[in-house]
């Protein structure tokens, strides 16, 4: 009750659990054009990991842990990224595929992992501003607190 | 290809996720409906395993493990809630 964080049993679990779930979370990213899931599920996912390690470990070891400015810069790259992608194209349309029809990479077989033009672009883009998103969020949720001074 | 065996296997895990349900609705104190609510989420990854196989799609088998973790993850939050919250 008085320490900080969660017993030796949960703390360990978490050290061995927080990697499975960041590594999972990519694949769930990286693969959003060929299986279910992608930015937003994916990104959800790899935010689990820092609610894990909230929970575990406590805030404090989250506020050595957690930057926000580096935060904040990140979810801004990831919006930034979804822009730029689909400025690709802007010599025919806004969001056309250019990267698919006459790209250089990215144009494989479909049903490859390099295909789809640039939807795993904006799947990672996605996948990073949800991920700074939400873990800012709880971060920012976690250390504010009115009832106690 | 719809193999029925694995449909009668979710059935039957389908009637044990009726059961846990049934605790976390009657559950008289707290701690019972999460041991409810937790006995639920373990049948529903099994529920979406054999699910997987009677639909013969192993790309179902992403969304169990990913509900495995998570539904560990909000167990694990609301233990901390019960023992006292995050100091």
């Amino acid at each position: 009750m008085k320490s900080n964080d969660m017993g030796l049993i949960v703390k360990t679990m978490a050290r061995t659990t927080i990697p499975l779930i960041g590594i999972f979370g990519v694949y769930i990213v990286s693969h959003g054009h060929l299986t279910p899931g992608g930015g937003f599920q994916g990104g959800a996912t790899i935010a689990g990991a820092g609610v894990l390690l909230l929970l575990a470990f406590g805030l404090s070891e989250m506020r050595k842990r957690y930057n926000h400015k580096v935060y904040s810069v990140l979810e801004s790259i990831g919006g930034l990224t979804f822009l730029g992608a689909a400025m690709l194209g802007f010599s025919v349309a806004f969001f056309y595929n250019t990267l698919w029809h006459n790209g250089p990479v990215l144009n494989g077989q479909p049903g490859t992992l390099l295909s789809a033009g640039y939807l795993p672009i904006m799947n990672l883009a996605v996948g990073l501003k949800v991920f700074a998103g939400l873990v800012s969020a709880l971060a920012a949720i976690a250390a504010y607190r009115r009832w106690k001074e | 290809m719809i193999a029925p065996v694995f449909f009668y296997s979710a059935l039957i895990i389908m009637v044990g996720a009726f059961i846990a349900v049934l605790r976390v609705l009657l559950g008289p104190t707290v701690p019972d409906r999460v041991v409810g609510v937790d006995t639920l989420n373990t049948l529903v990854v099994a529920g979406m395993v054999l699910l997987g196989a009677a639909y013969d799609r192993t790309i179902y088998i992403d969304i169990a493990i990913v509900y495995a973790i998570l539904s560990y993850i909000g167990t694990l939050a609301i233990a901390r809630y019960l023992q006292g919250g995050l100091k």
